[in-house]
């Protein structure tokens, strides 16, 4: 093996894979260990989720608008982890003292951020099972049966471009104190609506449109729903479109992810702010 | 200085502390924005659901009520809610609860003074929502057939129930550091739920129905409803009177604030004992 470099850079790649699986393990292993955040980010999207559901119901609407809501709602699992366990992190890391432990070490900044993306993948799906049940069991909504392949497919893609967001909003709270959890809490909701989480993408018209092209989670949703729903789940474009317009949105955030951290960090270095605390 | 006088300083301070803790982080109208995208963002949601059914779902005029109602859960999740968030930044983000127990205002009047500016925050969202729905979604109501003082009277009960459950949330923040946040979270998510804010309580099951029947929040929508626009949403709880409505929004009122008093007092004791009142977990 190549000895290491501090800045991380290709011919580290044991190394850095070292260092994914590790930031990784700890989210993995983590997930089970902590039960009031099993109920935060299991239970409680859940009921937000049947909130939603009952309101269609109370609506008359048709079924399948109960479908929708429910995807929507476990996908909103995931967007509260991008925000809170990417985005935020390095806040959470810069309080509790432990960020220079991340630049002290010889790994690149992108494979812990990979890392904390994969682990928070796996434990945000752990969570969302609760929503499935909740959604496909306790209220009772139901789903024709569909093709599994594709799903996954839409399911990894989606994954890829959102945390790939949340590796850039992870970076630029490298600078950020308190103004990171304002602008996490501030950016929960809007996503929601602009994302067409709880009714079909298309009935925001071009305000969908120009929000698919910034979030990546509307285009996912929908695609995930037209892949599981077919056409009752309103889609706004054909399903490879949204996949080929995801798989870009991934590139760019993730080359975007790893420009930002390194002007951010140096930045921040300059002006004492990485390891700042309370500010 | 005379025992009112002294209150309504320790009250003052409190709440200008409060709006420093809340905006002090960004220029007045960053912060305007900021408080206002939320309520708005979650408004909007539920008039696109309703806009995207609105040709073929059978049930649109009750779409008022509860627009309406999620209008007035505002003060739920900024003022009940938000007691709870007041002892999770002073504990664990800025650690300075211990002065604040350490200082003569005392927890009560602190956590008062602190509720009085997300009461502000949450009035001026209420009306941001209303009035967004009122121009912009067309979700209007005749402002003739409102009936005023059942109005003001159910709001006025509404509020004293979500300021003394606030204070028990704030005890179950005291003796759950770390988890507290998840807490905080929980109670606006359950009373959501729970509360037929969005949705008829009908649809719950009969055993989660008698669970919302014993909280003040359920009558309080309920109220607002009937006595706002004119009808409500339960045809469960539409077979109450005006006065046995109200009658039920202020025997649960009283209750709930009785029991969040004591509870406050028991949990602020056993946070004391387990010495959890400086236990900064979080970070």
């Amino acid at each position: 093996m190549s000895p290491a470099r501090a800045d991380g850079r290709p011919g580290d790649l044991a190394l850095n894979l070292r260092a994914t699986w590790g930031r990784m393990y700890v989210r993995v292993v983590g997930s089970a260990r902590e039960p009031t955040w099993i109920m935060s980010d299991a239970v409680f999207p859940a009921l937000s989720m049947a909130s939603f559901v009952l309101l269609y119901r109370a609506l008359g609407a048709p079924r399948s608008f109960e479908s929708l809501a429910v995807l929507g709602g476990i996908m909103a699992t995931y967007w509260i982890n991008v925000l809170w366990g990417m985005g935020a992190q390095l806040y959470w890391e810069k309080q509790s003292g432990q960020l220079q432990l991340y630049f002290i070490a010889p790994c690149s900044r992108m494979s812990i951020l990979t890392g904390m993306a994969l682990g928070g993948i796996f434990m945000t799906t752990t969570r969302a099972i609760f929503s499935i049940a909740v959604g496909f069991g306790l209220l009772g909504v139901r789903v024709a049966p569909f093709a599994l392949a594709p799903l996954l497919l839409v399911f990894v893609v989606t994954m890829t471009a959102l945390y790939g967001l949340g590796m850039t909003l992870a970076s630029l709270f490298l600078l950020y104190g308190r103004e990171a959890w304002h602008v996490c809490n501030a950016l929960q909701e809007p996503v929601f609506f602009l994302s067409g989480l709880y009714f079909p993408l298309r009935a925001l018209g071009a305000l969908g449109a120009v929000a698919a092209g910034i979030v990546p989670l509307g285009l996912g949703v929908d695609a995930m729903r037209q892949v599981i729903l077919g056409p009752a789940a309103r889609g706004w474009l054909p399903v490879r479109v949204e996949v080929a317009i995801l798989a870009v949105l991934a590139v760019v955030f993730l080359i975007l992810a790893r420009a930002s951290l390194r002007y951010l960090e140096a930045l921040s270095k300059r002006e004492g702010r990485l390891t700042q605390r309370w500010q | 200085m005379s025992r009112p006088a002294v209150l309504a300083a320790r009250l003052r301070t409190a709440a200008w502390l409060g709006w420093q803790i809340e905006a002090n982080w960004a220029d007045p109208f960053t912060f305007i924005v900021y408080s206002a995208v939320r309520p708005l963002a979650t408004a909007l949601i539920l008039a696109v659901m309703y806009r995207a059914v609105a040709g073929i779902a059978s049930s649109g005029q009750a779409f008022l009520g509860f627009y309406v109602a999620n209008a007035f859960h505002e003060y739920v999740i900024r003022v009940l809610v938000g007691m709870g968030w007041v002892i999770v930044e002073e504990r664990e983000e800025f650690e300075t609860l211990k002065f604040v127990y350490t200082s003569p205002i005392g927890m009560f009047t602190y956590l008062w003074g602190r509720s009085s500016v997300k009461f502000v925050q949450a009035s001026l969202s209420l009306l941001l929502i209303l009035t967004t729905g009122w121009l912009i979604l067309g979700l209007r109501w005749d402002w003739g057939a409102v009936r005023w003082l059942p109005l003001l009277l159910s709001f006025v009960l509404g509020l004293i129930a979500i300021v003394y459950f606030g204070f028990f949330v704030a005890g179950w923040a005291l003796v759950l550091p770390r988890a507290a946040i998840s807490v905080n979270e929980g109670v606006a998510a359950a009373l959501t739920l729970l509360c037929g804010v969005i949705f008829p309580i009908d649809l719950l099951p009969r055993a989660v129905q008698v669970v919302a029947m014993l909280l003040p929040f359920t009558w309080w929508y309920e109220a607002l409803r009937r006595f706002l626009i004119g009808h409500g949403a339960s045809a469960r709880l539409s077979s109450f009177s005006d006065g046995a409505l109200l009658a039920a929004l202020a025997v649960s009122t009283a209750l709930f604030s009785c029991v969040s008093v004591w509870g406050y007092g028991v949990l602020e004791r056993r946070a004391r004992q387990n010495g959890k009142l400086d236990q900064a977990r979080l970070f």
